[in-house]
């Protein structure tokens, strides 16, 4: 993802007595290296440390928002270095320029630190073995590593022992990496580092910070976008016990307390009224209708059969459990931020500007991450934090309640998707052209490119335009893909059957990668496809996606109970994603992208009236509960190649997925998600 | 204000709180327990799952007048050490992702267990709907409960 990546070399940043070996990864040329000697012990742009106690620890500089990071990476440097996993204590970077792009999205934070962790544990191993050689005089090639010791024909020291004699040695370039075949800890099934943490409470979210003298607060904002706040009733809100401050910010009303049931209850006596602004006109049906009216004529198509349909997703909202939240302390000089976050480093530079310091004096502590699903990108939490506390003077953290957080999110666009493909007497497309029209901001006159499609489909066209809306948008779990994926694998099923085929054979016909293919015929297996016809009001869908360097095929079985209406009993995953550093993660990504898949096919949306989000919790914004969870079997497919992305590769094609099951349990082709009602 | 006293994990607490402060508030930011976790606070969720007795409880849906005298454990009450079987098979299961929610996935379970020892998979699924995981990880829950369940029976 980011070019700077592949370009960076790893050097030496320094030594202390007391510190052993820091070892970091250079991201640009101009930062120079600590001469040995002189370094801090925590000396930043290290990925790993050795103290000489045997102490090992690696830094993550990537927030964990649940895709298991924090454990992943830190198995990759572990892995090159050589030690023992039990031996390894993981630290959360706190955000530096040093890190390069700390940003988690995209599903890159594997792919993008791949090779530059291994390379910072290799070279450290090579140190070590090179300070071991020279202490008993031989060949550094005649010493092995063994769980973070060194071994030799003459004796053996741990790494600990070796760490100051180590961190003089010369750093090595070009060292080599292990063979994927010698590896011990990736490709392991390891539980998570932060399980213990979770499990016994102990674990810090960004909510469970505290700060003494710290207020609570919560902020009283416009419901409608656009809108402001006409009047409220501040000496109401300061008559309650525990509020402290009622302060005007950029954002609206806060009420800080000391505690959050005081700031929540001061904020209901503000009895604020609401001015609903500019507009107050704007609806779902005005948005789509909107949406509609961006289409063009599709134009002349070539002869053969011709199937069009059109398919509409409506806003979603990320909503994860833990929502927004930010504690800030400005004291000092300095801008203290607690944040659970997905880009620490813009969290930085949007404080520093906001508060006039300078980024080194802002410090941003990412805490464990309650879920971020795209979320977390957006510094509107922490900038409007930080306008709190420099208005307060106080260390602050700013609480949203679930209400505030699923009426002020950043939301996956609405769109409407008209496709139309002509079919030739193969029944395979000769015609593929993809209107997709999105409800988002900013978007610029339509126009034709290139479909980016995982089947062999090379007249594939898609035309991206849509309808500039005052409801904010972002980045939601696979972005435009969460759109066009349910529109791309319900179609290509249509064709399917279009053309009288299996809709799995189909897909097989018009498959021209590998790798893809090798997963849809695993999961072909895995699901005996061609085993006993499905019992009636039974059907199975399929769906097929590549993206974020990875490959992925799945089979759902749905049944249609009279009372309970659709319900999802068993869902077949196959992934390649290349070399699964931690299996046991990238299942856990699978169940989420695809958990996240039913709850949107069948039952969430976002909705907008009077100009505002008209849901407020998980009653009316729900999430796939326990009792509506599939089945899985899962088979990730082993290979050498670099790792791909697993936060978002099983999220695309799965509401299709669970339509196309629909359609062949009900004879309904149901286009419009959410699919909570079938037709009569 | 008024004076509220309950057992929290065993310990005796008395608070001067409003008396309709919910619990959830009272743990995380009077008490210092924040292994309750702030959801939604309209009882949605779950993430703020407690255990009043032998019952679960969610914290953000029950007042402070509603608790006095009576007993609760919390996710810190449940053992500090991570040796209560749910939590053990919670770890070696890998069933947390994000892991907001899971404190309170694991109370509901300890409640599900002190009313059915052995429970079906149809049980499970009932109990733990009250309960949102929104990173999906509801395969593992059940099937760290199944390991708990075993190891229980094989203690016995």
């Amino acid at each position: 993802m980011n070019p700077e990546l592949s370009r960076r070399s790893v050097i030496k940043v320094g030594v202390a007595a007391t510190a052993g070996l820091i070892l970091g990864c250079r991201i640009r040329e101009s930062v120079a290296a600590t001469p040995p000697g002189a370094a801090d012990p925590f000396a930043p742009n290290a990925w790993l440390r050795i103290a000489p106690s045997g102490e090992v620890t690696i830094v993550v500089a990537k927030p964990d928002i649940g895709t298991g990071v924090r454990t992943s990476l830190a198995m990759v440097v572990a892995e090159e270095l050589g030690v023992a996993w039990e031996s390894v204590k993981v630290e959360q970077a706190v955000a530096d320029a040093k890190y390069g792009s700390m940003m988690v999205g995209g599903s890159g934070s594997v792919r993008g630190s791949w090779r530059p962790l291994r390379e910072a544990g290799a070279t450290a191993r090579a140190m070590l073995l090179a300070a071991a050689a020279k202490r008993w005089g031989v060949e550094p090639g005649s010493c092995r590593t063994e769980n973070g010791v060194v071994l030799n024909g003459a004796g053996s020291a741990t790494f600990g022992e070796l760490a100051i004699e180590a961190a003089s040695m010369p750093v090595p370039t070009g060292v080599a990496l292990k063979d994927p075949k010698d590896f011990t800890i990736v490709g392991k099934r390891l539980p998570r580092v932060d399980n213990h943490d979770v499990v016994t409470g102990k674990a810090r979210y960004g909510m469970d910070v505290r700060i003494p003298g710290m207020l609570m607060a919560v902020v009283a904002r416009p419901e409608a976008f656009g809108g402001g706040i006409a009047s409220y009733d501040e000496a109401a809100a300061r008559k309650v016990p525990g509020v402290r401050e009622v302060l005007k910010v950029p954002s609206g009303i806060a009420v800080l307390a000391d505690n959050t049931y005081a700031a929540m209850a001061g904020r209901e006596a503000l009895a604020v009224k609401q001015d609903p602004g500019p507009n107050a006109a704007i609806d779902s049906d005005s948005i789509f209708k909107q949406l509609g009216e961006s289409f063009q004529p599709f134009g002349d198509a070539p002869e053969g059969k011709v199937v069009e349909a059109e398919y509409a997703v409506p806003y979603l909202a990320h909503a994860p459990m833990e929502p927004m939240n930010c504690t800030v302390h400005i004291a000092d000089g300095k801008c203290v931020i607690y944040a659970p976050n997905q880009a620490p480093d813009a969290i930085q530079r949007s404080a520093a500007q906001r508060t006039g310091l300078d980024r080194s004096a802002v410090e941003v502590h990412t805490t464990l991450t309650g879920g971020g699903f795209g979320r977390r990108f957006q510094t509107d939490f922490v900038d409007e934090a930080v306008q709190i506390a420099m208005a307060a003077g106080k260390p602050v953290q700013v609480v949203w309640s679930r209400d505030d957080d699923m009426k002020h999110d950043f939301y996956r666009p609405a769109s409407r998707n008209r496709l139309r493909a002509v079919l030739g007497s193969d029944g395979k497309p000769i015609l593929w052209q993809h209107q997709f029209m999105q409800a988002q901001a900013g978007r610029g006159a339509p126009s034709w490119g290139r479909e980016e499609i995982w089947y062999g489909i090379p007249t594939a066209q898609r035309m991206t335009g849509g309808a500039r809306t005052p409801v904010p948008t972002g980045a939601w779990r696979s972005v435009s893909h969460s759109n066009t994926g349910f529109a791309i694998e319900s179609f290509v099923d249509e064709l399917a059957y279009a053309a009288g085929a299996d809709p799995l054979e189909y897909r097989r016909s018009l498959i021209t990668d590998a790798r893809l293919m090798h997963t849809l015929d695993r999961v072909a297996k895995l699901a005996d496809w061609k085993g006993p016809k499905p019992a009636k009001g039974k059907g199975r869908g399929v769906g097929c996606f590549i993206g974020y360097g990875s490959y992925y095929s799945m089979i759902v079985d749905v049944t249609h109970d009279p009372d309970l209406g659709i319900v999802v009993n068993h869902v077949y995953a196959v992934v390649d994603c290349g070399i699964a550093i931690n299996p046991l993660g990238v299942e856990a990504q699978v169940f989420g992208g695809v958990n996240d898949g039913i709850a949107t096919a069948l039952k969430s949306a976002i909705t907008i009236k009077g100009g505002a989000v008209e849901q407020s919790s998980y009653f009316d914004f729900e999430w796939l509960r326990m009792s509506e969870a599939p089945k899985f079997t899962i088979e990730v497919v082993e290979s050498r190649e670099s790792p791909g992305g697993m936060g978002e590769v099983s999220y695309p094609p799965s509401p299709a997925a669970v339509a196309n099951a629909i359609f062949a349990a009900t004879g309904h082709r149901l286009r419009t998600l959410p699919m909570n009602e079938l037709p009569e | 204000m008024a004076q509220f006293t309950f057992t929290i994990n065993g310990a005796k607490k008395t608070v001067d709180v409003p008396p309709d402060m919910p619990l959830l508030w009272i743990l995380r930011d009077l008490v210092g327990l924040t292994g309750a976790k702030y959801g939604c606070g309209v009882g949605s969720c779950g993430a703020c799952t407690v255990l009043l007795g032998d019952e679960a409880v969610k914290s953000c849906l029950i007042s402070a007048d509603e608790v006095e005298g009576k007993p609760i454990t919390t996710i810190e009450g449940l053992s500090s050490d991570g040796s209560h079987p749910l939590q053990k098979a919670w770890v070696e299961t890998d069933v947390p992702q994000c892991g907001y929610c899971q404190t309170g996935q694991i109370m509901a379970a300890a409640a599900l267990l002190k009313a059915k020892p052995k429970p079906t998979d149809a049980d499970v699924d009932e109990y733990l709907s009250t309960n949102i995981c929104r990173c999906g990880t509801y395969p593992r829950i059940r099937e760290a409960i199944r390991r708990a369940v075993a190891e229980e029976v094989e203690e016995r």
